[in-house]
Parts: structure tokens; C-alpha cells; sequence
């Protein structure tokens, strides 16, 4: 492990700490939510340990070899989420559980192999127009003939053989890259602008044009596929991005503006969007149709009460889409409002841990990748958890680590990978721990010994 | 950058907190007005894979239980009904679909131990914190009321006089709640509706759901109010008629079957006739006619504890039924009088009738549940028998007793002489029906009585439906009288 710093020791082994924490909750939730089903002893439990513990291990170990001054809070919090997720899971299907542990594995090498890959942060900004490109073709994968295909009504998966992808999820990274990387380079030209009208400066527009477009494109897509949910996410992380590199209110209120009408001309124009707006204030009334969906959610709420049914006891199968959009529902039934509220606050935990990162990275790429990055998770989760409790009215999306979907889990282990690069980034270059050579850049001098050398020789 | 981060952290902080306030809604504020919505069985589903508690008979026959169901079922429980239908007008049935009736539905909260009393006890230790409900009725006195009561119509009605505690009440036709109980919906669902359309309507408890015209065995309740108020003493008698013409008509009443009746006021109550009655009740009035039948609790729902019980009437359906319903329909009081008429009676209400007379002239509240108890055996909460109506006095009672034991000695209630010497009392009831053109005339046989007469244990109420040729044909001394007698002797015999 090379030379070992206090600081570094201190974060992994806390880290460690957690981990073990939640893998123990993750073990015993399975347990009694076999026992609570079918009232016996989960007959996978031996082989269930086996893989948690081993996938466990493996992403602290990337984390001590890989980023060692990272934020301790940020992966424990994101395995507890993915252990209660699994469970409940495992719970409502189990065709769907062992697709999930697949994608798990999938996910965790994923987020090794980022951490691998991805050793400083500058990296990334180099490669910013081709992210851009990269998101922009996987937004529009699903809208190839023959590739992508709708279900539930929104056209966000591309069939591969077996495998069935949702490259939305990927393309969100991917723009956020872009969006962070081109505002470190020209946030300061964007933010003085060149002209005025009344107070307003009216930035250059070859400066704000590209990613004018690149957004306005994203969300067109989209909106297009009929994936809202993405698509306010989207233009929440745009607008928040904005906003914090130019350090301008204007754009958070142009934001705000701009939504405000679209969504109201969207009421307008689109019979969909208003339907949705019904159900979201009276499930009720089409509780045959549309409704039945949130209408089972708020019953699931009630039955659980405040501790909550117990694991395997409730009837979270009666939520169409339990394991996915609606799993906030089926936690809520069976772990009562205790346990939906330990989900709101690891959300809490992972939104401090991250935007804490983005606060002390000193470089402004870092800054927004971190900024961006957290915003993605923590709106995403507020807009799914907030759908299904009808705080707002329901666009289907799923949440960050908890959901069934393998695009997504695999989409946010990387997302998680990425923090934790820039955290120790940012832990290296404040000394808290030694800025040692990464294995890349330990490889890259040994090939250049290696050529001295044999510049020597010759 | 780090102003507009802090920033966007309290904005995030401010949409969470919105989320947790939402969740506070939906898990708390909410809960109940969720929890109760009829679209919404969740509640159900979650006591399906709970165990409940047993409904047990006084002589310790279990009439319901939950047993762990086998095979591929989709709940963990069954509930299963071991008697029968034997127990189903007071057990009621507990389905997934279509609800539960009865004890079932009144007690289901101690049963899966839902009481607070016993939520607190489990948090403190044991697992199974279900509860039972003891009943006052027994298995066996059940048993031979049925068998007494055969495949004819009707209901019998035990009780003791001085609790109001009931011994044995069943009907036929009944039904069995295991059929309705069965997790497969469809096929309770059928068993269902063909129970509903069923003549004789199996599903409701007819000894405490319906009310039939009560005939002669209603004089007890007449002759009660003409002594409460001095119209009557037990010197009065009456000359032998065969027909009298009541006030504001010129339609005569007739005896039953047409025949001179008279005597003394022991001949005529033990003889039945009725043109003395229909005397008694125009010398009362309107007034304290309908006054003396409201003192016997008629017009209201019987306090029984299981749901759905109805009320006897005086007026038929017309409300309210009071003085003014009768000051222009004299010759109806008159009718009214003897049992017929407008009058209908709960066959529950008879047995109280009866126990009243032997309980001194105070009506009990009549009840089925002895105690709940806990799954340890200990008592969540016994019934204490609570006086419902006082509607004679003890003199008056007395009177009655004696005129009720003439009955069984030398009138129309001879069928009713118990073994062993056992002094009974009783009056029979067979009420003409309505005639209805282009159908032989039906009539209901009633017997109400109790023994011993000189200190009364047990209270009794038969009625046969007068829906076969062979009941319309007869008369509640002879066809329900055996029914009582039989119930009556296996209880003395079973104190041995």
C-alpha cells in the first residue's frame, strides 16, 4: 500500500467500519425478510453472504489501493442503499433478484475499473467534446429503428441480444462531464458577458452556444422519448451547473422561468402531462386506470405506518412497479417510516459528502464535476421519492442505487467512482495524503526509464 | 463557486425536508383515513398471514380457529370453522373478499390481538399475543336444539332469565362458513350468491335478524301492560263469545278457529281466546297500549352484542309508532292486541319476553359473549349483565307466571310438561298470516316459556316458519311445545 498517512488510514478504515455496518443490515434484512415471506431461512444465504461480502471487499480495497484520501461516508452510504434496494428486491421478484445480483457484479467492476482508469481528474476534462458526443449518441440510441424499444410508453431502451440497456442513464455522466469541463474553461467569459441590457449582460454567444445547444438538445431528446423524468432532471442539472460556474442568480431564475412556462405550455398542448397532473392530485378518481398505481403507493405508506409491516409481511406486490419507480413505496410499507426515512437521510449523507468534495476540490473542473455529479444523484432521488409520496407529480425514473435496473445501478457505481476520484484528488493536493505517482503514471515512468536507458545504452 | 455550492446545499436541504414532511403525511396523518378506504385490503391481506385467535363454546368446543394452511396457498392461514354450520348466526363467517359477519367482525380485534391491552402485553413478552372469545353458548344444548329443530324453518332461542346470557340459539336454514371462508374467491363468491338467493335466507341469523307476527304467545306482552295499569285483575272474566265487533268498524273479531271462548282471566290466557285480549288492549288505548309495548323494548334494536340485530314492531314499517298511528284505527290496536295485526317480534325478543315474566319483570341484555380472553387465558373483559328494560312489576310478573304455568297444565301449552315433574310455563303463539289469494293460509307456531316456574333457570323461544302446509296446518303447542320440551329436558337432564 506504499507509504501509509494517518489521514488516509483514518478515512479507509472508517470507511471499512461503515461498509461492515451495512453489509450487516444488507445480511440480517435478507434474512427476515425470507423469514417475514416464506417463515424460513433464505435457502441462498451462504452463497448470498459469499457474494455481498465478497463485492464488499472488493470495492473497499479498490478505494485503499485507488483513492485512498477519498470521502469515507460516500460508499458505505451507496452500498446501504444498493443492500436495501437488493433486499426488497429480492423480496418482490425473484427472476428479478438474480438479474440484479448480475448487475451488481457488473456495477462493482464497473467501479473498480473507473477508479483504475480515471487516476486525476484533469483526464477527463481533456476528452470534454467527446463526452459530449458519446452522451448525445446514447441519448438518441433508443430512437434507432430496430435498436431501441419503449416500454411503459417511454423509449429509453436499446436491446442487445440479451442484454437490455437504458443509455440515458450513461449519457447523464457523460454530459456532466462535458457541462462541468466546458464551464472550468469559459465560465469566466460566460459570466461577464460582453453587452448589456437594462442589468442584464448578455454573455457572448459563441460562448454559451455550445452548450446551449448541447442542453437544449439533451432535453429535446428526452422530452422526445418521452422520459420527463430524465428530462427534468437534466435540465435541473444544467441550470444548477450554470448557475454555480458563473456564479450568477440570473441563471437559476431563467431556469426557473423557462421551466415554469414549458411545463405550463406542456399542460396546455399535451393530454399526457395533464392526465399526470390529475392523477398526481387525485389517484382516486382514476384509481381503475392510472391512478391504481399511486392510489396502492399511498396504501402502501399507510399499511406500513410508522415501524413499518416487517420485511416480507406486507403487500408491496400490489404496486405494479414495486422494484422499480415505486421501490420508495414497498420500503415505506414494510420497514415503516423509520426505514423511508434512514433512505432520505443516506440521500441526505451522499449530498453532504459530495458537495463537501466540491467545496474543498480547488480546481474549477473539479468543483462543478463534484457539484454536477451529487445534483445528478441527490435530484434524482428527490423527483422519484417525491413522485411516489405525490409532493410532485410523478415522472418515472429510478432511484440511485435502490431500484431494479442493471443500466442504472451500473451507471451510479461509476457516478460514485468519479466522486471519489475527485475527492482524493483533492485530498492529494491539500497533502492530506502523499501525491504519490499512480500506477499509470508509475507504468508511464518506468517506460520512460526503460527508453532512457536505452538512450543510454545507444 | 462555494457561496452558490452552500447555497444549493440548503436548497437540496429544503426539498428533502419537503420529502420527510410528505412522509410524515402519508405514514402518519393519513394512515387511518388510508387504512379504512374500501379500496384498500391491505389490512386483510396482513391478518390472512397472521394467526387469530379461537371462538370457543362454554362447554369448550372450538367454533372457529385458524390453522396453518398446507400446500401452495397465498396466505398463511385458514380459517376454519369446526362445528360446521352449527354456530354460523353467531360465529359469522372471516373471508379475504367479502368481509366477516358477526363475532368475527365485532371481536376481530381481540382475536388477532390488536386490542392495545394486548399489543402492550406482547411488547413486554410472548410472540403470540392472539386472544380468544368465549362464548355462553353451549355445544351441546346446541346440538339437540337443532335436532329438535330439524330441516323445518324457524328459530330456537335459549337463554338464561337472570343474565341474559344465551345457551343456544340457532336457525335453519343456516349455512357453513367453511364453503364462504374458502381462500379460493370465486368459488365464495358463488357459494355466496347462491346462499343469498336461498329461500328462508340462510345468511342472515333469523333468531335475532328478522322479526315474524308473534300471534297469541304476544298476549304475555298485552296482559303485562292491562296489569301494570289496572285494567285487568286475575277475578275478572269474560262471557263466551264468538265473535266481537271493535270500535269504528262493523268487521267482527273472531276467535281462533271461530269457536265461543270466555272464562276467567286464568281460562282465557290458558285457552287462548282472543276476543278478551283484543278487549283488554281497546280499554288500554292507544296511548298506553303503544306506551306498555315501548316498556318491552319494542321499536328498538336488541342490545344483543353481534351486529345487524333488528327490532320488534308494534306498527308493522310505519314510524314512529306511537298513540296517534292508532286513534282513528281502533279495530287494528284491538287485532294488535292478540298478536296479530301490524305486530312483528324478533324471536330473540320472545325468549326475553319470556325471561322477563321469570326474572322477576326485569329484561337483561341479552349476549352471546361470555368473557375475551387473552392467549394466556387470562380475561381481557367478562360481560356483566346489565338490566336493559323494566317493563312490570315483580307482582305483575308473578301474575304472569301463574297465568303462563296454566298454559302448560291445562291449555293450549300441554306439549310443554317437562320430564321429571319439572314445573314449566309457556304460552303458544300460531299467527295467521295475511291471506294471500290463490294460497293456502299460513300461519307461524310460537311457544315462549321457562322453568322451573317457581324458580326459573332457563328461558325459551321457538318459533316455526309457517312456510310448509305442515306448520300452517298445526299450532305452536303442537309442533314447536315438543321443540321447547325437548330442549328444556336435556338441560335438567344435563345438571345431573
Amino acid at each position: 500500500m506504499g507509504q501509509s498517512s494517518p489521514i488516509a488510514t483514518a478515512r479507509r478504515n472508517s470507511e471499512l467500519g461503515l461498509v461492515v455496518m451495512a453489509a450487516g443490515i444488507t445480511a440480517v434484512a435478507y434474512v427476515l425478510a425470507s423469514l417475514g415471506k416464506n417463515s424460513q431461512m433464505p435457502a441462498t444465504i451462504v452463497p448470498f453472504l459469499i457474494a455481498l461480502l465478497g463485492m464488499l471487499v472488493a470495492t473497499h480495497i479498490a478505494t485503499r489501493f485507488l483513492a485512498r484520501g477519498a470521502d469515507s461516508t460516500l460508499l458505505p452510504m451507496a452500498v446501504l442503499l444498493n443492500g436495501i434496494g437488493y433486499v426488497m428486491i429480492a423480496r418482490l421478484n425473484d427472476e428479478r433478484a438474480a438479474k440484479q445480483t448480475t448487475w451488481t457484479f457488473v456495477a462493482v467492476i464497473a467501479f473498480v475499473l473507473t477508479l483504475l482508469i480515471v487516476q486525476r481528474p484533469p483526464d477527463l476534462a481533456r476528452y470534454k467534446w467527446t463526452f459530449l458526443f458519446v452522451g448525445a449518441g446514447a441519448l438518441m440510441l433508443p430512437l434507432v429503428p430496430g435498436l431501441g424499444s419503449s416500454v411503459g410508453g417511454a423509449r429509453i431502451w436499446v436491446s442487445l441480444g440479451p442484454i437490455n440497456l437504458q443509455p440515458g442513464e450513461f449519457a447523464k455522466i457523460a454530459l456532466a462531464l462535458f457541462f462541468a469541463a466546458y464551464l472550468a474553461d469559459n465560465r469566466e467569459l460566460i459570466a461577464a458577458g460582453t453587452r448589456r441590457i437594462g442589468p442584464l449582460r448578455i454573455p457572448e454567444l459563441r460562448y454559451v452556444l455550445p452548450i446551449t445547444l448541447a442542453w437544449a438538445f439533451a432535453v429535446a431528446v428526452m422530452v422526445a422519448e418521452k422520459d420527463l423524468g430524465s428530462a427534468l432532471l437534466f435540465f435541473t442539472l444544467f441550470t444548477v451547473m450554470m448557475w454555480v460556474a458563473t456564479e450568477r442568480a440570473i441563471y437559476l431564475v431563467l431556469g426557473v422561468v423557462i421551466f415554469s412556462v414549458a411545463a405550463y405550455i406542456a399542460w396546455r398542448l399535451f393530454p399526457v402531462v395533464r392526465l399526470r397532473v390529475d392523477v398526481w392530485l387525485d389517484p382516486w378518481a382514476q384509481y381503475q386506470g392510472k391512478g391504481y398505481q399511486p392510489a396502492q403507493a399511498a396504501f402502501a405508506f399507510a399499511n406500513g405506518g410508522f415501524g413499518g409491516t416487517g420485511l416480507g409481511l406486507g403487500s408491496p406486490n400490489k404496486i405494479p412497479a414495486a422494484s422499480t419507480d415505486y421501490v420508495y413505496a414497498a420500503i415505506g410499507e414494510e420497514l415503516g417510516m423509520v426505514g423511508a426515512t434512514a433512505v432520505i437521510i443516506a440521500f441526505l449523507l451522499l449530498m453532504g459528502a459530495g458537495l463537501r468534495i466540491a467545496i474543498r476540490a480547488d480546481r474549477p473542473f473539479e468543483k462543478l464535476l463534484a457539484t454536477g455529479l451529487t445534483t445528478i444523484v441527490c435530484m434524482q432521488a428527490f423527483i422519484i421519492i417525491g413522485g411516489v409520496l405525490r409532493l410532485v407529480p410523478l415522472t418515472g425514473i429510478t432511484l440511485p442505487f435502490v431500484s431494479y435496473g442493471g443500466s442504472s445501478l451500473l451507471a451510479n457505481y461509476v457516478l460514485l467512482a468519479l466522486l471519489l476520484r475527485v475527492s482524493d484528488s483533492g485530498a492529494r493536493r491539500r497533502g492530506e495524503v502523499p501525491d504519490l505517482l499512480t500506477i499509470g503514471e508509475r507504468m508511464e515512468a518506468r517506460r520512460l526509464r526503460r527508453g532512457e536507458r536505452q538512450a543510454g545504452h545507444a | 463557486m462555494n457561496k452558490q455550492i452552500r447555497k444549493l446545499v440548503a436548497g437540496l436541504l429544503v426539498l428533502y425536508i419537503g420529502l420527510f414532511a410528505m412522509l410524515n403525511v402519508a405514514q402518519l396523518v393519513r394512515k387511518d383515513a388510508l387504512n379504512a378506504n374500501p379500496l384498500n385490503n391491505r389490512q386483510t391481506i396482513r391478518d390472512f398471514n397472521r394467526m387469530r385467535g379461537p371462538i370457543v363454546t362454554a362447554d369448550g368446543v372450538v367454533v372457529a380457529r385458524s390453522v396453518p394452511t398446507i400446500g401452495d396457498d397465498q396466505f398463511k392461514y385458514q380459517r376454519e370453522y369446526p362445528t360446521g354450520d352449527l354456530f354460523s348466526n353467531v360465529s359469522g363467517y372471516y373471508t379475504y373478499s367479502f368481509g366477516s359477519t358477526q363475532l368475527e367482525k365485532t371481536q376481530g380485534q381481540v382475536l388477532m390481538g390488536d386490542t392495545t391491552r394486548q399489543k402492550f402485553d406482547s411488547v413486554l413478552g410472548g410472540a403470540d399475543n392472539t386472544g380468544s372469545v368465549l362464548l355462553t353458548l353451549r355445544d351441546d344444548l346446541q346440538r339437540v336444539a337443532a335436532d329438535a329443530l330439524g330441516e323445518r324453518e324457524g328459530s330456537v332461542v335459549v337463554m338464561d332469565p337472570a343474565s341474559g346470557a344465551i345457551l343456544a340459539m340457532v336457525s335453519f336454514p343456516r349455512f357453513d362458513p367453511n364453503a364462504v371462508a374458502d381462500h379460493d374467491t370465486q368459488y365464495a363468491e358463488d357459494v355466496l350468491t347462491y346462499l343469498n338467493a336461498f329461500p328462508g335466507k340462510p345468511l342472515l341469523a333469523n333468531a335475532y335478524q328478522e322479526n315474524y307476527m308473534p300471534g297469541s304467545s304476544f298476549k304475555v306482552i298485552t296482559t303485562g301492560i292491562a296489569f301494570e295499569n289496572g285494567v285487568t285483575n286475575l277475578d275478572r272474566s269474560w262471557p263466551s263469545e264468538s265473535e266481537w265487533v271493535p270500535p269504528q268498524t262493523t268487521d267482527p273479531i273472531q276467535n281462533y278457529g271461530g269457536r265461543a271462548c270466555g272464562g276467567s282471566m286464568v281460562e282465557v290466557f290458558y285457552r287462548s281466546c282472543n276476543i278478551p285480549f283484543a278487549q283488554l288492549a281497546s280499554e288500554l288505548g292507544p296511548q298506553r297500549m303503544t306506551d306498555g309495548v315501548r316498556a318491552w323494548g319494542i321499536g328498538e334494536p336488541l342490545p344483543i352484542d353481534l351486529p345487524g340485530a333488528v327490532a320488534s314492531s308494534f306498527c308493522g314499517n310505519v314510524t314512529p309508532c306511537d298513540a296517534s298511528y292508532f286513534n282513528d284505527q281502533l279495530p287494528l290496536l284491538a287485532i294488535g292486541g292478540f298478536g296479530q295485526g301490524n305486530d312483528v317480534m324478533v324471536p330473540l325478543h320472545m325468549c326475553m319476553v319470556a325471561a322477563t315474566v321469570a326474572n322477576g319483570g326485569r329484561m337483561m341484555q341479552p349476549y352471546v359473549t361470555d368473557a375475551t380472553l387473552k392467549h394466556d387465558g387470562t380475561v381481557l373483559d367478562r360481560t356483566d349483565p346489565t338490566v336493559w328494560k323494566t317493563p312490570i312489576s315483580p307482582g305483575t310478573a308473578a301474575t304472569l307466571n301463574t297465568l303462563m304455568v296454566g298454559v302448560v297444565n291445562r291449555g293450549t301449552g300441554t306439549a310443554m310438561q317437562l320430564a321429571g315433574g319439572i314445573q314449566a310455563a309457556a304460552k303458544t303463539g300460531t299467527a295467521q298470516l295475511n291471506f294471500v289469494p290463490g294460497q293456502p293460509q299460513r300461519s307461524h307456531a310460537w311457544i315462549i316459556g321457562f322453568a322451573p316456574a317457581e324458580a326459573p333457570r332457563y328461558a325459551v323461544a321457538v318459533i316455526l316458519k309457517g312456510t310448509t302446509d305442515e306448520v300452517s296446518a298445526s299450532t305452536g303447542g303442537k309442533l314447536a311445545g315438543p321443540i321447547a320440551k325437548t330442549v328444556l329436558d336435556f338441560l335438567f337432564a344435563s345438571e345431573k
